[in-house]
């Protein structure tokens, strides 16, 4: 290497000749080419992760899935299994009365609030990421969310705490903002008791405002994020063509952040499915407090097997509608 | 380069001119300059730029209340004597203020508890322990995969990646009860069985070991989304920075050290906090693997059952008898958080969107 860069010789051949004697230099075990090294580092770079997923991950993963076929009981020394079979699935879907329900509650709860998480972080990003005073002081409230709604406190905010009963902050709350507010906007409106069906979509979607807005926050981020990705030349552009603001939210920033659109998607789906206080994980926890995990992995990976479908289904229809600017 | 204060000045002096113009424009007839459309666009602009401020302040305004209402609750309960938690004339501010709901509240969960030989018995300081060393462990080693995900073409890549999105996917609820038994009877490597001093299999349950294992071999909480993070990242620093490294003669992993941390230093913070604040506010892992090491989040999760147990001598009391001391607990616990948060604010938000998760 040194001599290469020392001896600047102005021939072409010569160059080659330096570069062949270099490499010639080199210890014989280092012939191998930069292509093919890189490749070994690549491996040795990702070899930690490796092995740890395989013992933290896959291993527990594979564990589980086996489980999920037997009858289980804890013995010394590991888990004793018996009676390999459908059974457990067959148990949870035809046979407790509990599974089906929460799975459908769920499901239909998981499709309803996450347009409207989307579009709402949408819409706060886009105000978040306007010009005005206090802007830094909004955006750190609006991203509080982030820092406590992960932890337990949030179960004490909504009163779901083990002995149950109280009358949360969010009930009490939504209640105040539902009964008040929202009937006599409703009533303004002239819109009120047209169909009950109405009726009750909108009581449930004000019943759990606040839940709403307490899931939104690593979702605002993502689409700040993607708003501030928008090059100053697009929006020049626009402004000399006189679109108005409503153009250039649909012409310009939606097609932009429609890739993160993606990722907001998923993190809101997987956060709002495997939340450890939804329907479905309590049972599966109950099952499994209850020393039977056999059932309690089979509960878990019937969720997990269509909570992944759902996920590839509403992937693959978005992924068509999502615009990626050519580079 | 203009400095901010000169921009600022830039920027008067362009308003006043342009003011200046249209004053000028008006006193001749707009019509000689502007056709009607732009007229009516302009004329719109200004109306829309009058009015959305004020809608923007109510949207911020209501929007935020409800974010902060259950923290404003909480101001308002921790610092109330318990008897007037009944008294109807008191919405938000209470007649008298008390420190004796934090103080007790701190003493059931062992925040102030000191003891020299066992220093983390207390739990503030257990949590930090475990927090910090996780979260760095869990920084370094998720960076080192993250790079090699995205600087190097490997055979099998896109299948072991497959893994890092399937670990962001896979509930832990899933692996827990496995995981927990290759813990309690803990093998070196997987195949090596280990014993204690009395002849049993080893069990590293309740040990800290549990969360720095998983972290040191970057398979901690959130692992998953922390290597996307900085596999997306990478990808997005110029290629030529490593092939200048290379040909100053740097290999692969001192090029690492030396080029690619301090670029990422932004990155690396961000992930380091939000490690923190999943560590901290974790209870369903810690609770899996610990029955007796407490953490803040732990000791929250099960304040009603020991409240009840040591300021209510075992009766079973409801909820709304203890609300002061829960609304306490829950203050405690975020507290170091929003200290955190207040200081960092900046790298929680910035560090995100410049960490390149844009770049789907």
């Amino acid at each position: 290497m040194a001599d290469n860069t020392n001896n600047r010789a102005p021939e072409i051949n010569d160059i080659q000749s330096d570069i062949v004697s270099a490499a010639a230099a080199k210890p014989k075990g280092l012939n191998i080419p930069y292509e093919r090294r890189k490749q070994l580092y690549g491996y040795g770079f990702i070899a930690l992760w490796f092995v740890g997923s395989i013992y933290f991950f896959i291993a527990p993963l594979i564990q589980s899935l086996i489980y999920s076929f037997h009858q289980t009981k804890i013995v010394t020394g590991g888990m004793q299994m018996s009676n390999p079979g459908f059974k457990n699935y067959y148990n949870a879907f035809r046979k407790d009365q509990y599974y089906v329900p929460a799975l459908t509650a769920m499901i239909k709860d998981t499709l309803l609030n996450t347009p409207l998480i989307i579009v709402f972080s949408v819409f706060i990003a886009v105000i978040l990421n306007q010009k005005f005073k206090g802007r830094t002081a909004a955006r750190a409230i609006f991203f509080l969310p982030v820092i406590i709604a992960t932890g337990p406190v949030i179960d004490i905010i909504n009163g779901n705490m083990s002995t149950g009963g109280y009358a949360g902050g969010s009930e009490q709350f939504s209640t105040m903002f539902e009964t008040n507010l929202v009937d006599d906007l409703l009533n303004f409106l002239g819109i009120y008791n047209i169909s009950d069906k109405l009726t009750n979509v909108i009581s449930t979607l004000t019943s759990d405002i606040m839940n709403l807005i307490w899931k939104c926050g690593i979702q605002i981020i993502l689409f700040l994020s993607a708003l501030q990705g928008i090059p100053y030349s697009a929006k020049e552009a626009a402004s000399m063509e006189g679109a108005t603001s409503w153009e250039y939210f649909w012409k310009i920033t939606v097609p932009y952040i429609s890739p993160i659109l993606i990722s907001a998607l998923v993190y809101t789906i997987v956060d709002s499915f495997v939340d450890p206080s939804n329907d479905v994980m309590t049972l599966v926890l109950n099952q499994s407090k209850q020393w039977e995990h056999g059932y309690s992995a089979a509960m878990a990976w019937a969720y997990f097997a269509i909570v992944g479908a759902i996920l590839a289904v509403v992937l693959a229809v978005i992924n068509r509608f999502v615009y990626y600017e050519v580079e | 380069m203009a400095t901010k204060k000169e921009e600022r000045i830039f920027e008067k002096e362009r308003r006043k001119s342009q003011k200046a113009r249209m004053a000028r424009m008006k006193k001749d007839g707009l019509d000689k300059y502007f056709t009607p459309d732009q007229i009516r666009y302009n004329r719109n602009r200004r109306i829309i730029g009058a009015v959305w401020p004020f809608f923007r302040g109510l949207i911020l305004f209501g929007l935020g209340f409800v974010i902060m209402y259950p923290l404003l609750f909480m101001l308002s309960t921790a610092f109330r004597p318990n008897e007037q938690m009944n008294d109807p004339s008191i919405v938000w501010l209470p007649k008298s203020f008390t420190w004796n709901n934090i103080h007790e509240t701190a003493t059931v969960m062992k925040f102030n508890y000191w003891d020299a030989a066992h220093p983390f018995h207390n739990t503030v300081l257990n949590t930090i322990l475990l927090n910090v060393v996780s979260s760095v462990l869990q920084v370094i080693t998720c960076s080192i995969t993250g790079y090699g995900f995205a600087r190097f073409k490997f055979k099998g890549r896109n299948v072991l990646f497959a893994i890092v999105l399937l670990m962001i996917i896979v509930p832990p609820q899933i692996t827990t009860i496995p995981l927990y038994l290759q813990f309690a009877y803990f093998k070196l490597f997987g195949i090596i069985p280990l014993y204690d001093a009395k002849g049993e299999p080893l069990s590293i349950i309740n040990t800290g070991l549990t969360m720095y294992l998983p972290a040191l071999f970057a398979n901690g909480i959130k692992a998953g989304l922390f290597i996307y993070i900085f596999r997306q990242f990478f990808r997005g620093l110029p290629k030529e920075l490593e092939d200048a490294a290379y040909l100053d003669g740097c290999g692969p992993f001192e090029t690492y050290v030396k080029i690619m941390i301090p670029n990422a230093k932004t990155s690396f913070l961000t992930v380091f906090l939000f490690s923190i604040v999943w560590y901290w506010n974790d209870f369903y892992v810690s609770s899996s693997f610990f029955t007796e090491n407490n953490t803040v989040a732990l000791m929250l999760k099960n304040l009603d059952a020991t409240l009840q147990q040591q300021l209510f001598d075992g009766q079973t009391v409801s909820v709304r008898q203890i609300i002061v001391w829960l609304e306490s607990g829950c203050l405690l616990a975020i507290t170091p958080l929003l200290i955190m948060y207040t200081f960092l604010q900046k790298y929680f938000v910035e560090g995100v969107e410049r960490s390149g998760l844009t770049g789907m």
